[in-house]
């Protein structure tokens, strides 16, 4: 063992703290949803839900709508958490594909109909892009709270993980859009939300080597043990 | 690699998460031989330094993510993650560090020296030059050729031998090694 080696080892053990052991994916993803679904509740209360809200609560394509939506986000934060423990299960990965079929799915109807009455040409597809940012209100605080601990695991694959991420965030921010504004017109909602929330996934995931790289997660472990 | 080792080091982790220093220094010691022969072996040709700047990458990243292994599952998969990630980040680093780098011979600048005062910086025998140039592996000769007669970056001449940019600057500098024996033998 060379004697940089043998100091940098001694250096370590000086500095090693008992950790707290990370919990499994999904109890990470349970408190993070407990921390999300708080602020959108107070998002709530500040913007007043859609003036509709109860009678869409009993449409079930609406409910199935924003069920697999949330189960989208909540699927993504698992596999987001799974991808930073090193060995851990790639399977994990593929968790939101399913409700994320079942979300995209549920538009399908709507869409259908809404073809066969306008046709390709005259698809309403006009939208003020207000949604846009109320997504990225509501997936704030969710995103933030996902950053600050996906920092604690080992920075892997960062842009899978920040993707993943991000994906959670927005499906929730989404969810939130539609709780609070009455918008119903599908291929609309196809279009601007769904692709919003993709375009905010792909976005963190392309940034997501800027807060996820070993070089912040091994300084932040030496300033820790300082 | 054995379950009673996975559970020895996965004991010794174990102790380390909760902050016993000899435990660890005995986990880190235990495994330092074990990482320099897996870089080793993934890396042939970077010298003992490079190495060993691996192995101490590969240290403090244990380090610093050690609060995710689960002593419910094996170690060495833990470890080797985390070790295989460590140097395909080191090769992604290198090759974009490369891609910007521009090399440069050590010359002598003191005025004193008579070198840099010469008002001419050419190779005395440009046959001779040319002879040895023309003697070399192919690879080496279409590295020289390349990056040092027509200038052109490493990506390109890289895509031209449709190789990758690490084995053409081991060319060159092989080439450069062998130019240079074989041209003090001729002086």
């Amino acid at each position: 063992m060379t004697r940089d080696t043998e100091q940098l080892i001694r250096q370590l053990a000086n500095s090693a703290h008992p950790v707290r052991r990370l919990a499994q994916p999904y109890v990470r993803a349970a408190i993070w949803l407990a921390i999300s679904v708080s602020y959108l509740a107070v998002i709530v209360v500040a913007i007043p839900a859609r003036h509709d809200l109860s009678s869409k609560l009993s449409e079930p394509l609406f409910v199935i709508e924003q069920t697999a939506a949330l189960a989208t986000g909540i699927a993504a934060a698992i596999a987001a958490f799974a991808t930073v423990i090193p060995a851990h299960n790639r399977k994990w990965i593929l968790l939101p594909l399913l409700p994320l079929a079942i979300w995209l799915g549920s538009l399908g109807p709507g869409c259908l109909q809404e073809l066969n009455h306008f046709g390709w040409q005259a698809l309403p597809l006009d939208h003020s892009l207000w949604c846009v940012p109320i997504i990225v209100l509501v997936g704030a605080v969710p995103a933030v709270a996902m950053v600050v601990m996906l920092r604690r695991g080992a920075p892997l694959t960062p842009q899978l993980t920040a993707a993943l991420g991000g994906l959670a965030a927005a499906g929730l921010g989404n969810v939130g859009v539609r709780i609070i504004h009455p918008e119903d017109v599908t291929v609309m909602l196809l279009f601007w939300h769904i692709g919003a929330v993709m375009a905010l996934s792909a976005f963190a995931g392309s940034m997501g080597h800027h807060f996820l790289n070993w070089g912040s997660t091994v300084r932040a472990s030496e300033n820790t043990a300082r | 690699m054995t379950d009673t080792l996975d559970d020895h080091f996965g004991q010794l982790m174990q102790a380390a998460q909760t902050g016993d220093g000899d435990a660890y220094i005995q986990l880190l010691d235990e495994l330092t031989p074990r990482l320099r022969q897996i870089v080793r072996n993934q890396r042939r040709f970077l010298e003992a330094n490079d190495i060993e700047d691996l192995v101490q990458d590969v240290l403090l990243s244990i380090h610093a993510v050690r609060a995710t292994y689960d002593p419910e599952r094996p170690f060495m998969p833990w470890l080797l993650a985390i070790t295989r990630n460590r140097l395909a980040d080191s090769a992604r680093r290198y090759v974009r560090g490369s891609a910007h780098e521009v090399h440069v011979e050590n010359l002598s600048v003191t005025f004193p020296d008579t070198r840099p005062n010469t008002t001419m910086d050419a190779y005395g025998d440009p046959d001779a030059l040319k002879q040895a140039i023309a003697a070399l592996p192919r690879m080496q000769r279409d590295a020289i050729e390349m990056l040092k007669l027509r200038e052109i970056s490493l990506k390109e001449a890289a895509d031209a031998c449709n190789t990758t940019v690490g084995a053409l600057k081991v060319a060159t500098h092989r080439a450069m090694a062998t130019l240079r024996k074989m041209l003090v033998k001729k002086r």
